[in-house]
């Protein structure tokens, strides 16, 4: 007999989800996701100074502040007519870059390996290394005071890793990875100021240039970070992507095999060549990445909680508004399309655009080209993941090398009467845009479409899931009380729901509005 | 090798160093090194809910450098639920609330990340449910529980309430929204709830994690018995660390003073650190110890990457505070003791021949001929 089973909060992600699946003989058979909260950043821009924007569009997530900061800039930059200096593209290509290392390790290890490695094994090492027994002991402590918050209550799985010297191993790296996402942080305030929230871009550039000094500091802290990354992050998803019980999940949880770059780390100064290329895929064709159209983006609102009387119409109209009575609707999250597709967004489809040597290798190695259909589920997403932090990070050491102490960085322009700009790049989540409309020099309309807007997005017009309710549908639930698998399925995306929840356009080619002519 | 699990001596070490950033005499670490052992055996419940907040300062609080995070979570608060750390999901994780609401009443620190909406009876942010249903595409559902239900339920409870960051505190910039959402400061709507409960609030966007750390630590000690109330200003925030003026603490004000001011960032030069008070800085009317204390285990800080502060520990920010990069168009001395502003700003305009007659008039307090019109661009 069908049931649905309402998982609220979906925890170790950023912000407010809520996933309800319907359950019928051990599988799901339908999903609805649903973002539940809404702040409305886009409305409280109106009107004010164009610069504003990056400082506050950063606050729109406390994860991935780097990516918005950064969108709002080259989107500034566009509208002002900017010329960006080498070294000001540079510099943010590494602080970004420093953020996308932070977010990843952030993500796997602390949002979520609890979903696989069983944390009470630690209690059972037998092994000599100094430092693990002395996690050994604390976890002894832990369970024997009966208070071991917040690693237990949990949802029990027969499939943990329990082994106690991989599983201690794992905890170990989790203290470990703490350090290592605080220094990504520590490495980017070099250039920025402080992270998360961050003051070092400013529309037409930086504000601190490379010295013989910072660029040396920064390398040293990159190099203890690449290290890390290689030794021990792609090891251990080596380690979890082969643990034999985890097999099922290489093609499960995928999510219909639509795949969307926009591209991001401009390569040189007009934006035309990316070290993330741009790029689509369609029904995991992954040798047939096909070319992206900035205005075959649509976005529909039927099942999300806006007023319908706002077809057709732009939000600076003012009849975009929340209506968390509308009939149908079930989420603060709208439903961004590609030529009337759900899109995944994320590592794992720039990854399958990119095609790096490291992920084909590795998908020769687990035989995932010979399976048909070609499907790339869970494991996939965390592994496409590592390998994108690893070659981000390397690709950072050559940019480093490629600063200039002493040439500009900064191109100052005035602030248009009129403009329209656009800013589009990869966050760590996915495809980021930001459009601006500015008039009478103060900002007129702001809009963005966000990474988890496209992963999450509720059912469209057409009826159609968004890619995580799709992702879900066959994933093995056989106890309707344990819904474990359906959050390792859902946090394998790392979704970002601050970000996702945006006062947005109705049923129109809303991006259109603000296209670049 | 994860080497960096902290040892309870360590801790203590690093406690050490906290009662030094936090301004407490050596005096009292004997005290706190005793509170700290009677926490172990029973370590202090903590439950962490997220309002309209972006999650900035739960990772900001994961940059703790002393004590690191690790040990904070590990050895010494016990997190009964915080969204992104813990490992429960849904029914369990709410279980894990509503028993330590339950079992340890009146004992339990509640952290709000982000303010509280209240329109549409609360339904702009939710987590959990309720008992009662709702449709879900034809099938019957439980309804969403809005945070404003959370806090009637937990509030009681609580020892303290920590609204963590410059949004729970006072809006910020989800505040600038507030007609639509309702959104509300924490310790709006603990006032409502019961008017004596303890509220400290953590400014900063996001708020330093020596602030928080150090907010809860001292309202542990007091609950405990170990010191006196907080030391608090008229915004229930820490004077420890929100007492003094960035500006009269900056390291460039000499450059203030001198009238050396950054108009372009191509100016940069290592030896010559210029004002950023043309770019916009808001240090001149912002309480908090950046200078001095920096950020991102004392890396940098604003002013130090050559931006302007953009005053975000105020309950101002951000929409009283912008436009951001504008010079402040008149100088609003919100909370200075004149003594302290008119000196500071005499001073200025007495040295600072490079300073043109306009920044003058308006340092001095002097209306602008057209206020708030973003000028220099």
């Amino acid at each position: 007999m069908a049931r649905v089973i309402t998982i609220d909060p979906v925890t170790r992600i950023e912000g407010h989800l809520r996933i309800d699946v319907e359950v019928e003989g051990g599988v799901v058979k339908d999903a609805w996701s649903s973002g539940t909260m809404f702040r409305g950043i886009e409305m409280l821009l109106k009107g004010k100074h164009p610069f504003d924007a990056q400082q506050v569009t950063e606050r729109i997530c406390g994860v991935c502040p780097l990516a918005h900061g950064t969108a709002a800039s080259y989107n500034l930059d566009d509208a002002l007519g900017v010329e960006l200096p080498d070294n000001a593209r540079i510099i943010r290509n590494l602080c970004l870059g420093a953020n996308f290392i932070q977010s990843h390790i952030l993500h796997f290890y602390h949002l979520a390996a609890l979903d696989y490695v069983d944390i009470a094994a630690v209690a059972n090492y037998e092994g000599k290394d100094r430092a693990l027994k002395i996690l050994k002991n604390k976890i002894v402590n832990l369970v024997e005071t009966g208070d071991v918050y917040p690693f237990l209550p949990r949802h029990e799985s027969e499939d943990y890793v329990s082994d106690p010297e991989l599983a201690t191993t794992l905890v170990g790296h989790y203290v470990e990875a703490l350090e290592m996402r605080k220094k990504a942080h520590e490495m980017l305030t070099i250039f920025y100021g402080r992270a998360p929230s961050f003051v070092g871009t400013v529309p037409g550039g930086v504000t601190t240039g490379p010295t013989i000094l910072n660029i040396l500091t920064f390398k040293a802290n990159l190099a203890e970070l690449r290290n890390w990354i290689n030794d021990v992050y792609i090891q251990d998803i080596l380690t979890v992507a082969g643990f034999p019980a985890y097999a099922p999940f290489m093609a499960a949880g995928d999510s219909g095999g639509n795949y969307l770059a926009y591209g991001g780390f401009d390569e040189d100064r007009k934006g035309t060549k990316k070290f993330l290329p741009r790029g689509l895929i369609y029904d995991n064709e992954v040798m047939n990445v096909k070319e992206f159209d900035e205005e075959e983006i649509t976005e529909s609102v039927k099942h999300s909680w806006y007023t319908n009387q706002c077809e057709g119409l732009n939000p600076s109209e003012g009849e975009t508004k929340p209506d968390v009575h509308k009939e149908g609707a079930y989420s603060f999250v709208t439903a961004p399309r590609y030529d009337g597709e759900p899109m995944e967004v994320g590592p794992l489809a720039r990854m399958l655009v990119m095609k790096p040597k490291p992920l084909m290798d590795l998908v020769g190695k687990l035989g995932l080209l010979d399976k048909t259909p070609l499907k790339f589920g869970i494991l996939p997403r965390h592994a496409a993941r590592a390998i994108e932090c690893k070659l981000i990070a390397d690709e950072m050491d050559k940019w480093l090398d490629q600063l200039k102490p002493g040439e500009p960085i900064w191109d100052k322009k005035d602030i248009p009467g009129e403009a329209h700009g656009r800013g589009l790049l990869e966050a760590p989540r996915g495809a980021l845009g930001h459009w601006i409309h500015i008039k009478g020099k103060k900002i007129e309309d702001y809009q963005c479409v966000v990474p988890t807007t496209w992963n999450a997005s509720p059912r469209d017009k057409e009826g159609n899931r968004g890619p995580i309710e799709r992702s879900l549908l066959g994933i093995p639930v056989p106890d309707p009380d344990n819904p474990i698998n359906v959050v390792r399925c859902v946090r394998s995306f790392d979704p970002c729901l601050a970000c996702a929840i945006h006062l947005v356009h109705p049923d129109h080619n809303g991006v259109k509005e603000f296209r670049v002519v | 090798m994860p080497g960096r699990t902290v040892s309870r001596r360590q801790f203590l070490k690093h406690a050490g160093a906290t009662t030094a950033l936090l301004g407490l005499s050596e005096a009292l670490v004997p005290q706190l090194a005793k509170a700290l052992q009677e926490l172990e055996s029973g370590k202090p419940p903590v439950i962490w809910i997220q309002g309209q907040s972006c999650s900035g300062c739960s990772v900001s609080f994961l940059n703790s450098n002393y004590p690191m995070v690790a040990g904070l979570v590990l050895d010494e608060l016990s997190v009964r639920f915080h969204p992104t750390l813990m490992a429960a999901s849904g029914y369990k994780a709410i279980e894990a609330i509503e028993e330590t609401a339950r079992e340890l009443e009146g004992r339990y620190v509640l952290v709000v990340e982000g303010p509280v909406p209240t329109k549409e009876g609360g339904e702009y942010c939710t987590f959990g449910v309720e008992k009662e249903t709702r449709d879900l595409m034809g099938h019957t559902v439980p309804k969403d529980k809005p945070i404003n239900e959370w806090m009637k339920e937990l509030v009681p409870g609580a020892a303290a309430v920590i609204a963590q960051g410059n949004c729970a505190s006072f809006g910020g910039i989800p505040g600038a929204n507030a007609g639509v959402t309702g959104t509300t400061p924490v310790m709006d709507i603990v006032a409502k709830i019961d008017a004596k409960k303890p509220v400290i609030n953590v400014g900063g966007c996001p708020s330093h994690p020596d602030w928080f750390v150090g907010s809860v630590l001292d309202a542990l000690m007091w609950i405990k018995g170990k010191k006196g109330a907080p030391d608090l200003d008229r915004y229930k925030r820490l004077r420890t660390f929100f007492g003094t003026l960035i500006h009269e603490n900056c390291e460039r004000r000499a450059s203030f003073d001198a009238g050396l001011f950054l108009e372009d960032w191509n100016d940069h030069s290592p030896d010559m650190k210029l004002c950023m008070f043309k770019m916009g800085c808001k240090g001149p009317v912002t309480y908090a110890d950046c200078p001095t204390r920096r950020w991102n285990s004392g890396t940098n800080w604003c002013v130090g990457a050559n931006a302007p502060c953009h005053g975000c520990a105020e309950p101002t920010f951000y929409e009283k505070l912008a436009p951001l990069y504008e010079p402040l168009p008149d100088v609003n001395f919100i909370g200075l003791s004149p003594a302290v502003d008119t000196l500071g700003w005499v001073a200025a305009g007495a040295t600072a021949v490079g300073v043109g007659a306009h920044y003058l008039y308006k340092q001095l307090g002097k209306k602008p001929e057209s206020p708030s019109e973003g000028g220099d661009e």
